[in-house]
């Protein structure tokens, strides 16, 4: 049995007279790869963000468990929770979100020299990375001359660099056609569960969270359901 | 149907009224900058003795001094409002709407909100009309009546500034119409040609030429043309060959970059060389005219030996006004420029701003980059432009001029003032930033 690499308990966030998460508890296991699904509006990209520390909750608390020992996320400074998520965890979001003046491995590269490695060796990193995910010859491309599953790879090139143990990614294929959605979808479970590292993600596709270890259901703020594939 | 979608386009979308509010405010402070720099000159052309035309052969200097910038900021502004749009009519492009519609709704939405800040910039320069007033020339104030300028200006200017906006968002956005996913992806390097280079150094040498023969011209007339053309002609390189420099000095900095915002900062530039160019364009201008007036003041100071009738003392003063004027006025236009185009640079990269939070990127990096991806170019801008400035006066002024210590100390504190009023429009727009990464 793994041990739970993030552990959340009562959380509850409201925006304004509109409630997003009403008392979820939800406990990640190391290594696995978990699928968070709802309809729009069901609070799956809140509690994506309360477990990440990009956003704090009302009520509840967060805890990340590394090597160093267990940290509270929801007790850290806004400071604090900036540098956790850039050195333990890696994002992938829908559109990429990547910087498109720079090229491909710069992208890539970014990550690792924001925690102070010498471009150099980041961008040598990188390279090791996009070719790892397919993408060699294309490292200095500029994002807009890339596919959009390229693009998304690149993100999840950014998003492992660092050696995160946790990836989050929000509908991480929610612009891709399916041929490309199932590519990038492969990519991002090898680099991940693949290397015993975990994966979050938030999905509309059923598609998508099927490929997944578990699934959680949420509705009005709620964990309504659970499955865990065969 | 044009009508309707444009109507739609028109609202406030996810970046709020700044959208709208950006370029309009733009527009205002281009037509009433415009119309108090013509309001202040006018005074000059009801004057008929032989004074006059000494006045007014300064009044052309400053006016091209002014106007040239303040065009490439009605510039700016133009395409400001057609790029705030690009993106919801390149869209439009991809289902389906005709290059023809595409260009209907961008004429209409920049003229629309130039129309509204040409509108506000004439009720502002209105309201400025008492304190122009009090500017005191040839010993007296200028008065109400010497700057408020008749209709015909009042509404030609307006027209020329609505006219600017729709010619600027036909130009601006060709792009979209010929390929929509041009402007959606942003896959186009910017190219911009040596050329540049080649054509910028001949006008150079012509206008040098042109000041060293500049006390042989048979006319005051003669003379006032040759002195606009030299200027203007500056100017008017300076914006030919300002992008191609910044272009090479930054593909330097991005080589040699070892920090995420020196990096960041050297890509932003290359993203677009033009654009970085016209954030610190006024300080081109800035810097130019540090260099002019720094020379008209020891030119000044060399006159007032010996000279001890009224008229002359009059003139001395009102030499030192006119440039204290026209120094104010670019500083106004520089710290326009930077406000509005950082704010709205900000704005544009909303979601990646946002999404670099997320990842963790402290806000400073991104803030350092934007400081850096502006202060590069400011620095290569201001030198550049202050040496092509000694070129062109050289031949006029004498190297005596240039090295003498109060023309000095002049062009060092101009430039410190200018450099201080880019800093704060960056200082000014940093809120917004911090509030843009936070999601």
């Amino acid at each position: 049995m793994s041990s739970f690499v993030i552990e959340a308990s009562g959380l509850s966030k409201s925006f304004g007279q509109a409630r997003a998460l009403a008392g979820v508890d939800l406990a990640v296991r190391t290594g696995e790869s978990l699928a968070i699904m709802g309809a729009s509006g069901s609070g799956k990209t809140t509690l994506l963000h309360c477990l990440a520390g990009i956003t704090r909750p009302d009520t509840g608390t967060v805890g990340f468990l590394s090597g160093a020992g267990r940290v509270e996320v929801t007790g850290l400074s806004e400071r604090e929770r900036s540098r956790l998520r850039r050195e333990a965890f890696g994002f992938v979001f829908q559109q990429g979100l990547l910087i498109p003046e720079l090229t491909a491995v710069e992208n890539v590269a970014l990550a690792l020299m924001l925690n102070g490695m010498p471009r150099a060796r980041a961008e040598e990193y990188g390279r090791g990375w996009l070719a790892a995910l397919g993408l060699a010859g294309l490292e200095e491309r500029r994002i807009g001359q890339l596919s959009g599953g390229q693009a998304q790879r690149v993100a999840i090139a950014r998003a492992q660099v660092t050696g995160a143990s946790v990836v989050f990614a929000d509908e991480p294929t929610g612009a891709l056609d399916s041929v490309t959605s199932a590519d990038v979808m492969s990519a991002l479970l090898d680099s991940t569960t693949g290397q015993g590292r975990t994966l979050v993600l938030v999905t509309h596709d059923p598609g998508v969270a099927a490929r997944c270890s578990r699934t959680v259901d949420m509705r009005d703020g709620r964990i309504v359901g659970e499955r865990v594939a065969a | 149907m044009i009508g309707r979608v444009a109507w739609l386009l028109a609202r406030p979308g996810t970046t709020g009224m700044a959208a709208t509010a950006l370029p309009v405010a733009a527009f205002t402070i281009v037509t009433a900058l415009l119309l108090t720099v013509l309001g202040g000159a006018q005074t000059f052309w009801s004057w008929t003795d032989e004074w006059a035309v000494t006045y007014q052969a300064l009044a052309v200097i400053a006016l091209v001094l002014l106007v040239v910038p303040l065009a490439s900021l009605g510039g700016a502004a133009a395409r400001l409002s057609a790029r705030r749009r690009d993106d919801r009519l390149a869209t439009l492009r991809l289902l389906g709407a005709t290059p023809a519609t595409v260009s209907a709704l961008a004429v209409i939405e920049s003229a629309v909100l130039a129309a509204t800040g040409a509108v506000v910039g004439v009720a502002l320069y209105v309201a400025l009309v008492p304190a122009l007033a009090l500017i005191p020339f040839r010993g007296e104030a200028l008065g109400v009546e010497g700057v408020l300028l008749g209709w015909i200006p009042l509404v030609a200017v307006p027209l020329g500034v609505v006219l600017l906006a729709v010619v600027s968002a036909v130009l601006g956005l060709r792009l979209v119409v010929i390929s929509p996913l041009g402007v959606r992806t942003r896959q186009d390097a910017p190219k911009l040609h040596w050329l540049r280079a080649a054509v910028a150094l001949v006008v150079v040498a012509l206008g040098a030429g042109l000041m060293a023969v500049l006390q042989v011209a048979a006319s005051a007339i003669m003379i006032l043309a040759m002195l606009a053309l030299a200027f203007g002609g500056a100017l008017a390189v300076q914006n030919l060959v300002g992008p191609w420099v910044i272009r090479l000095v930054a593909q330097a900095q991005a080589r040699s970059a070892r920090t995420p915002a020196k990096l960041l900062a050297a890509r932003t530039v290359l993203e677009s060389p033009k654009a970085a160019w016209r954030q610190v364009s006024g300080v081109a201008m800035t810097s130019f005219m540090a260099v002019f007036a720094g020379s008209g003041i020891a030119v000044v100071s060399s006159m007032g030996e010996g000279v001890p009738d009224r008229e002359s003392e009059l003139l001395l003063a009102d030499i030192r006004t006119g440039i204290l004027i026209t120094v104010i006025g670019s500083f106004l236009m520089v710290a326009c420029s930077v406000g509005v185009n950082q704010a709205a640079a900000i704005l544009d990269r909303r979601d990646l701003h946002e999404a670099l939070g997320k990842l963790g990127m402290p806000v400073s990096i991104a803030d350092a980059a934007r400081r850096r991806s502006v202060m590069s170019p400011l620095r290569v801008t201001a030198i550049g432009s202050a040496l092509t400035a000694a070129v062109v006066m050289l031949p006029l002024t004498g190297i005596t001029l240039i090295v003498a210590p109060v023309s000095l100390l002049v062009i060092a504190a101009v430039l410190a003032a200018g450099i201080g009023v880019v800093w704060l429009g960056l200082f000014a727009t940093r809120p917004l930033l911090v509030r843009v990464a936070a999601g």
